[in-house]
């Protein structure tokens, strides 16, 4: 009796065994199964997200803001009159650009950046960059033609530590054609360039310069180019010189032989002196016209003057970037511009402005900025050109934000 | 024959430019000092040429590879600061 007892008591333990094994088996395929339906999700979901040799992404900015100013134009032998104006708008500075940026596999990029100015949609660039060899991007398309420093790599609200831009650095501008640029190591030193081959400027009837736009208006082209040197080898100092040449006449026009030469230096050095981060740029930019006979819209009678346009910037901030508090946030900017349109043209003026800006940086890429600005124009201009001689003072308080998106 | 003397004169002058980069870029090198350097000091002493400088953080990896390309375009950087630069970014 003991002994069916004892083997009973075996039986009912093996199959408790038995069946505690088996139940965690099913609950081992229960468990494998959940996992292999998970894991089938996540593939899926890793496949779709999977980037292939393209890739697509919108960037941008936007920069909006607020401008108080007060204007004094002072006519010869009379008094000065005070016109004030505010506006929520900043229409000279207001741009949201989104930036559409398309890569396919490692060589090819192409970048399209429209533009709403508060009135109009325009295109700052629309291009294509071919990555060809080491030290060889060539690109095709609309783009900022290389000239200076100003245009192509410190225009942007987010980047620009004023509110305004510096006067007269507009040309070259943005133009059709081809382009080829590169960097090279010199041993501990840098070098790059920056040549293109565009469309070109037109000659207006006032003597003033424009883009032709994709239609030319003349058989030749436009060749600009910029080389820069960063001679030491943490690329704190980059000096530039840039180079340009375009036949301007309308083909048939009494400007048919006008030709417009420019010439540029620019500076930028960027270097921490703990704790301050400093940052100077600079740019000069001279225009020459080939001298030409222009026609008075008052009576129509011929005149020539020099016409020659110099600008000029030269910027400093600093920003306490090693405070361990929120002022390392903030950024004290100066910057002097100068801008000298040919004197007996219609829009002959000496111009010279001094900004002061205290910005405030919210992210690497979003900053608010405050800036003072304070111009002095003194009209160089002729009566028979059409000009208004005079003296104009702007005082201009700005509350700007932009941001890269 | 004024158009194709304009013409030629414009290629030979771009053809000649070409050369004589290709040339320079034949004859420069970078020195050891330079090739030893990390993508975390290429970063670091690069993008705040122009711009704050963003963190690794900012965006996904295969963001960073167009940043990349497209701040070439920007900067010049030489083809072997912008992969030290991406590698790092990516990481
Ligand atoms: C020569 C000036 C310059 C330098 C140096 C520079 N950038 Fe930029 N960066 C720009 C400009 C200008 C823009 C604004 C977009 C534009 O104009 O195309 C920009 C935009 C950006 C953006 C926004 C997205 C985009 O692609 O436009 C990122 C991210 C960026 N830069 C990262 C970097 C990094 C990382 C470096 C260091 C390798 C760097 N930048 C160095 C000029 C520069």
């Amino acid at each position: 009796m003991k002994r069916i007892n004892k083997i009973g008591h075996c039986l009912l333990a093996i199959a408790l065994i038995l069946l505690s094994i088996n139940s965690v088996k099913a609950q081992q395929t229960t468990a494998d199964s959940a996992l292999l339906g998970r894991i089938a999700i996540l593939e899926q979901q890793v496949a779709d997200q999977k980037p292939g040799e393209s890739h697509f992404m919108v960037a941008g900015l936007t920069t909006f803001g607020f401008v108080s100013s007060k204007t004094t134009f002072t006519a010869p032998g009379s008094m000065g009159q005070i016109t004030r104006a505010n506006s929520l708008g900043d229409a000279d500075h207001y741009e949201l650009s989104p930036m559409f940026l398309f890569r396919h596999g490692d060589n090819l990029l192409v970048e399209f950046e429209p533009s709403f100015d508060g009135t109009n949609i325009g295109v700052n660039w629309a291009n294509i960059s071919y990555f060809a060899a080491p030290g060889l991007v060539v690109h095709a398309g609309y783009f900022v033609v290389p000239f200076g420093i100003y245009s192509k790599k410190l225009a942007a609200g987010w980047i620009d530590k004023l509110a305004g831009d510096p006067a007269g650095l507009d040309l070259p501008g943005t133009d059709f054609g081809i382009g080829f640029s590169g960097g090279f190591p010199l041993g501990d030193m840098k070098w790059s360039y920056d040549v293109s081959l565009t469309n070109g400027l037109q000659l207006l009837p006032d003597g003033e310069l424009q883009n032709a736009g994709i239609v030319d208006n003349n058989k030749g082209k436009m060749l600009s180019g910029r080389v820069s040197l960063l001679p030491f080898s943490n690329s704190s100092l980059e000096i530039g010189v840039s180079a340009l040449h375009s036949n301007a006449g309308d083909a048939g026009s009494n400007f048919t032989s006008a030709n417009v030469t420019m010439y540029g230096a620019d500076i930028n050095f960027v270097k921490t002196f703990s704790p301050f981060l400093v940052n100077i740029k600079g740019q000069y930019n001279k225009i020459n016209v080939t001298p030409q006979t222009y026609t008075s819209p008052v009576d129509s009678s011929l005149f020539s003057y020099n016409n020659v346009t110099s600008s000029a910037f030269a910027q400093i901030s600093v920003r306490p970037v090693g405070s361990d508090s929120f002022l390392k946030n903030f950024e004290l900017a100066y910057r002097y511009s100068n801008y000298t349109t040919p004197a007996g043209s219609a829009w002959g003026q000496n111009f010279h402005e001094n900004d002061f800006g205290l910005d405030y940086w919210l992210s690497w890429r979003t900053v608010l900025k405050f800036t003072y600005a304070q111009s002095r124009s003194l009209s160089t201009t002729s009566v028979t050109a059409g000009g208004t001689p005079g003296l104009t003072n702007i005082n201009s308080l700005y509350l700007q934000f932009s941001v890269e998106f | 024959m004024k158009k194709i003397k304009t013409r030629t004169r414009g290629w030979i002058m771009i053809i000649g430019m070409i050369a004589v980069i290709a040339l320079i870029f034949t004859s420069c090198a970078e020195n050891e000092k330079i090739a030893a350097k990390s993508g975390a000091q290429l970063w670091a002493e690069n993008c705040q040429r122009c711009h704050n400088t963003p963190s690794p953080s900012a965006f996904s990896h295969e963001q960073w590879k167009t940043v990349g390309l497209h701040m070439q375009t920007r900067a010049q950087l030489t083809d072997k600061e912008r992969d030290k630069i991406i590698a790092f970014l990516q990481q």
